[in-house]
């Protein structure tokens, strides 16, 4: 074996994916892709965390979490990547464990650092899809422009109290981007705190 | 998101390019919405006006209402800190308090001995107030009390002050025994 496993599946993984390898959608070269991919992840907290869980489950191979937030009691009614006893540490460790508890064979990077201009593109140049569960509008329009230069297709989604809302922005496939479906942020008087 | 995510991966099904799915649980209404390119996009369309990655922080503000600053100024004049409201608090002298909050806020933890006066219905309340009396509001973090504040200034309330940050910073502040949330 010359690629180090990398374009195949060991004994381990196919009796672990096995519920995926009998799906013809994925089958073992479907079970690959999801090995090679890398996915960033912005945010640890209640969007970040269920999708985090669910792609480290299904073996996205390479996970990356950006949270420069520490876990707060507050946080473990909805932040499910998150326990009791995570209270005080780095969110990006504390969901590093939990994915990894769920699945060894995945790698898990973290980042702990508040997304800005400075680090944004560099850092999404790294991955092929951008997850953006962020919970402010900057962060948002940063990650909606950075995701844009970096030609990297973004999974947006946003909830606030009982309602959500869910998009893919793939400009390299021809689709809208997040600035097309809002052009500008809402007053600063309307935004919940 | 997380199928969203494994599709694109994929490159199977349909995925949500193009298209904008909200939910609202509470009733669980689902609708969807077609999104197209917007050919004036700042971003992708024809004429783009974005280059680069710009100043977020800015671009989020730049929406506020004008002379939004000059206000905010201004609003800081209007605030009371945690520590001088609990020397107001323990001091022997006439005040009102006012919560401004919603009831099931006031459910969690109030500051004795507040008046719960929803923002919400706050027109109906203002009736019963003294526009003499020394009075201060509070709500969570201390945007709505500056509200409420405001409403009574209109109606020639002269001597107001705002909890700065609200019931939480005051649980942080000036009692640790008080539940947050």
């Amino acid at each position: 074996m010359t690629d180090n496993g990398k374009n195949n599946l060991s004994p381990e993984e196919i009796s672990r994916y096995a519920r995926h390898l009998t799906l013809s959608e994925v089958g073992v070269s479907g079970q690959v892709k999801l090995k090679q991919a890398r996915v960033l992840l912005i945010g640890a907290g209640g969007l970040g965390s269920p999708v985090g869980l669910y792609l480290a489950a299904a073996g996205v191979g390479h996970l990356g979490i950006v949270d420069f937030d520490d876990v707060d009691a507050s946080n473990l009614q909805r932040q499910i990547a998150h326990r009791t006893e995570d209270v005080g540490r780095p969110k990006v460790e504390s969901m590093r464990d939990t994915l990894k508890g769920i699945n060894p064979l995945i790698e898990v990077h973290t980042h702990p650092l508040r997304l800005d201009t400075s680090n944004a593109l560099e850092l999404f140049s790294k991955y092929d899809i951008i997850v953006d569960g962020s919970d402010n509008f900057a962060t948002r329009y940063l990650v909606c422009d950075a995701a844009f230069f970096a030609r990297k297709p973004l999974v947006y989604g946003s909830i606030f109290r009982f309602e959500g809302q869910i998009s893919v922005f793939d400009s390299v496939a021809g689709g809208p981007c997040y600035r097309c479906l809002y052009q500008s942020p809402p007053p600063a008087s309307l935004v919940p705190s | 998101m997380a199928t969203e995510t494994i599709k694109l991966i994929l490159g199977i099904g349909e995925t949500l390019t193009g298209r904008l799915l909200l939910f609202n649980s509470l009733n669980m209404h689902f609708k969807e919405v077609r999104i197209r390119p917007y050919s004036k996009c700042a971003l992708c369309g024809d004429s783009p006006t974005i280059h680069e990655l710009i100043d977020y922080e800015a671009f989020c503000n730049v929406a506020l209402p004008a002379g939004g600053n000059a206000a905010g100024q201004e609003e800081k004049s209007f605030e009371v800190t945690g520590s001088e409201l609990k020397q107001i608090l323990d001091a022997d002298r006439p005040f009102t308090l006012l919560d401004v909050r919603e009831p099931h806020e006031w459910e969690i933890n109030r500051i004795e001995p507040a008046r719960l006066t929803p923002l919400s219905k706050f027109e109906s309340y203002i009736s019963e107030l003294d526009p003499d009396d020394e009075i201060y509001l509070y709500c969570y973090k201390g945007k709505r009390s500056m509200t409420a504040l405001k409403k009574l200034q209109d109606r020639g309330f002269k001597n107001l002050r705002s909890l700065a940050g609200g019931i939480d910073r005051w649980a942080l502040d000036v009692d640790p025994s008080m539940p947050r949330y």
